[in-house]
């Protein structure tokens, strides 16, 4: 139980890449949870879920490529 | 097998039952209103994603109604949950917590005992990961309680009290 609740306690240094693939299980939930509700069957989820996930990612991608090049350029 | 043949009926308390179960635990009120696959995957998906966020943060930074409000509020849409790691994070109260900011992340920093060191980039992401399985739990609940009142709206009247009800 003091085993389980150390996974929780310490945090877990993140590198600058890990901070980048951190994103793809958070987009993945979005995406399972918002195909979950607009889905009329269930056994079309899976398909459903896929092309959204990708399409979050590419999209937070861009964005954030393109915030990036604007504070370069700024600064 | 669906709940109307397992527990009769529909009533009037499945709409706020279901809501309540469903900020609880997430998906919790789907599988009180007989959505078992759409239960199961609520309840995965976001306990995952809100305990990934702990892992990552560590709960004594990522738990913090005082130092982001807003922040906790968001993650109090998940009940259930944030009232475990509150809990979990009042009973592992350390004798004092850090955070390291981005100057002394790549610096050097003494090491004392009894000190939790929380970096400034895992709280972040920690606390990110908590509050939208919090605001997708938002989704969940008014997802249940749509299915809830729909279920109501279908069942033929001098039912609704919560009578044995087939649908014939």
């Amino acid at each position: 139980m003091m085993l389980l609740a150390g996974l929780f306690t310490q945090a877990i240094p993140v590198s600058g890449a890990g901070r980048i693939l951190l994103l793809l299980p958070l987009c993945l939930s979005i995406a399972i949870v918002y195909k979950a509700i607009r889905c009329p069957e269930p056994r079309q989820i899976p398909a459903a879920v896929l092309p959204l996930w990708i399409t979050i990612v590419v999209a937070m991608y861009v964005i954030g490529a393109l915030l990036w090049t604007v504070f370069n350029l700024l600064s | 097998m669906t709940r109307k043949k397992t527990l009769g009926g529909r009533s009037f308390l499945d709409v706020p039952a279901s809501a309540v179960l469903a900020w609880i635990m997430p998906g919790l009120g789907h599988l009180y209103l007989g959505h078992r696959v759409r239960g199961w995957i609520f309840l995965a998906t976001i306990t995952l994603t809100y305990w990934t966020g702990i892992a990552v943060g560590g709960v004594h930074g990522t738990i913090d109604p005082k130092e982001h409000p807003w922040w906790f509020v968001a993650q109090l849409c998940n009940g259930g949950h944030t009232s475990a790691a509150y809990l979990l994070r009042s009973t592992l109260e350390p004798a004092e917590f850090v955070t390291v900011t981005p100057a002394a992340h790549y610096g050097p920093r003494p090491v004392k005992p009894l000190v939790h060191y929380g970096h400034w980039l895992s709280i972040e992401i920690g606390t990110v990961y908590t509050a939208v399985a919090g605001l997708l739990n938002i989704l969940v609940i008014l997802d249940a309680i749509v299915r809830a009142d729909a279920a109501l709206r279908a069942a033929p009247r001098g039912v609704r009290a919560g009578a044995p009800w087939s649908p014939g």
